[in-house]
């Protein structure tokens, strides 16, 4: 027998079985819920509220019923053409790799980028009309252009219009493909942090600045001390922002043929005729993600002994 | 000795004449108060003094040294070594505070002490712990800015500007920002300065307070000096019109 004919008959009860636990699981979610908002009346408003026993029994319940759908969700896989264990094990193994040339360009982007950007913004505001000009126009285009055009640009660029051989460029075990990629993130994220930098520091009151003066503090000092610190607490839900988008843009360097993840779960989704490929990756970008946003959170709660 | 000599003071923003030739001089251990209408240029006046604005012409010297001198139709300030050597000898107290937020009450007042006046740290907590005592704040010394009230923050930057050793210190309206009861520590503070023979240059638009503490009151309106004198004197026998029609309303 086939595993295609086991399920046809398990199937039918299978998804009966699937849709009763998810109707069963939010049922107990709601049912908890309300007995927590009677039970919370009990407790003085902010005081910690400690769950009772039926809602943690409750709670037990629902997310044993969500097995179910994800046996399901894994079976479907199993029993699909190419999918058993084994192609299971080689998709996360290959998504893994991949993952690794994703954060090298999500690292490497974030160490270039952010001083970038405050060079940015710095030259925006310089007062020698020359620097600002040029600086406004950077920004401009970098934010006003494609991303995946100025991979491409950075890429191919230098053949084309200088007739340079980047083939054969190489820094450690580094081709010019994740290079150029690098490169190319790294402009584009600078004239973004540019921007949320600049905000942050005009949002500066002119009396931090005038305070500093008087007190003897050079320019150099005042901006070290006095001013950078308090706009990095100003931008960092911005900064944080754009952090995780930046994680998730790292599939566009999939235009330079880097074997970054998502590159890697489109070749496996096509070779599978499957999009498990998919999901582990979007499971892999997420994870990376809930990790960056409870660093942040870290961070923000850290820079909040003052306001 | 003069602290402070200011000669034909003249400034303007774009079009707006602010300042018109306004002369003053305060000498050691003397309290000068400035007062008269919002608009008057007061605030500026202080802001020229204490390097935040540059003037247009005249000359400023403070502490014997020339900060700025009109020759030949010409303005010349003094070089950067200099400004930095004037501005060590005076200490402003502003409006609104302008304590620097993300440091503790402690690090306000040390941190110029340590990184502008290289002083050791030892040194620069003792004199911290000392100007905390007289503003009465000891307790708060390792308290952010946000959880002091406003009065203890104006305190604080009164402490700050102290903490130099200044020859002089200017308070730009140091109680606008404060309700009644606050006004009172910050005047408090101020009074004891006096009677300790600081010399300080004080706009603001507390009559009673001028009236006491000031040893001259100088009243400014329309970019120019109206009427100067004896503190007492002045408040409750003004001689120009206009002097009379400003205190009328206090």
């Amino acid at each position: 027998m086939s595993p295609t004919d086991i399920s046809t008959i398990e199937n039918k009860y299978y998804y009966v079985l699937t849709v009763c636990s998810i109707v069963l699981a939010v049922g107990c979610l709601i049912i908890s819920e309300v007995i927590m908002n009677n039970h919370k009346k009990h407790y003085p408003v902010g005081a910690k509220v400690k769950k009772p026993p039926i809602v943690i029994v409750l709670l037990s319940v629902a997310g044993i019923a969500v097995v179910p759908f994800l046996v399901l969700v894994v079976r479907k896989y199993l029993t699909s053409v190419s999918g058993n264990y084994k192609t299971l094990l080689t998709t996360a193994k290959l998504l893994l790799q991949g993952f690794l040339y994703s954060f090298g360009i999500f690292i490497f982007t974030i160490i270039f980028s952010l001083p970038l950007g405050l060079v940015v913004a710095a030259g925006k505001m310089s007062k020698i009309k020359t620097i600002s000009v040029f600086f406004k126009v950077y920004v401009s285009v970098l934010r006003g252009t494609p991303l995946m055009l100025q991979l491409l640009l950075v890429y191919f660029g230098p053949y084309y219009l200088f007739g340079v051989q980047t083939g054969s460029i190489e820094i450690g075990p580094f081709n010019y493909r994740f290079i150029a990629s690098i490169i190319g993130f790294s402009l584009n994220y600078a004239a973004y942090f540019a921007e949320i930098f600049r905000g942050g520091i005009q949002s500066m009151s002119k009396g931090q600045y005038e305070a500093a003066q008087v007190l003897g503090f050079s320019k150099m000092q005042t901006y070290f001390k006095i001013i950078l610190p308090q706009v990095v607490k100003r931008v960092l839900p911005s900064v944080g922002n754009e952090i995780i988008t930046l994680v998730k843009d790292t599939s566009l360097a999939q235009v330079l043929a880097v074997t970054e993840m998502f590159t890697q779960a489109s070749a496996l989704a096509s070779a599978q005729v499957s999009v498990m490929p998919f999901i582990v990756a979007g499971l892999f970008y997420y994870l990376m993600n809930v990790i960056i946003e409870t660093l942040l959170g870290f961070l923000e709660k850290k820079m909040s002994y003052y306001s | 000795m003069n602290i402070l000599e200011m000669h034909d003071i003249h400034k303007s923003f774009n079009d707006l004449d602010v300042l018109k030739g306004i002369d003053l001089t305060v000498s050691q251990g003397e309290v000068v108060a400035v007062i008269g209408p919002s608009g008057g240029g007061k605030s500026t006046l202080l802001r020229c003094a204490t390097t935040l604005e540059r003037i247009d012409s005249g000359k400023i010297v403070i502490g014997g040294d020339v900060l700025c001198d009109t020759r030949d139709e010409k303005l010349h300030y003094c070089d950067k070594k200099m400004l930095a050597e004037i501005r060590s000898k005076f200490g402003l107290v502003f409006q609104n505070f302008n304590l620097f937020p993300h440091f503790s009450v402690r690090r306000n007042i040390t941190e110029a002490l340590i990184h502008v006046h290289k002083k050791s740290k030892a040194e620069a907590d003792e004199i911290c712990n000392s100007l905390l005592e007289k503003m009465e704040l000891t307790a708060k010394a390792e308290e952010y800015p946000c959880n002091l009230s406003g009065g203890q923050q104006q305190r604080v930057s009164i402490a700050r500007a102290l903490a130099t050793n200044p020859e002089i210190i200017f308070f730009d309206e140091p109680t606008s920002a404060l309700d009644p009861e606050l006004t009172k520590g910050v005047l408090n503070v101020i009074k004891e300065l006096a009677a300790e023979k600081m010399t300080m240059v004080i706009v603001t638009h507390e009559m009673s307070f001028a009236r006491d503490v000031a040893d001259r009151i100088v009243f400014m309106d329309g970019g120019v000096i109206v009427e100067e004198g004896p503190a007492y004197e002045l408040v409750t026998n003004p001689k120009a019109e206009r002097t009379k029609a400003f205190l009328a309303g206090y």
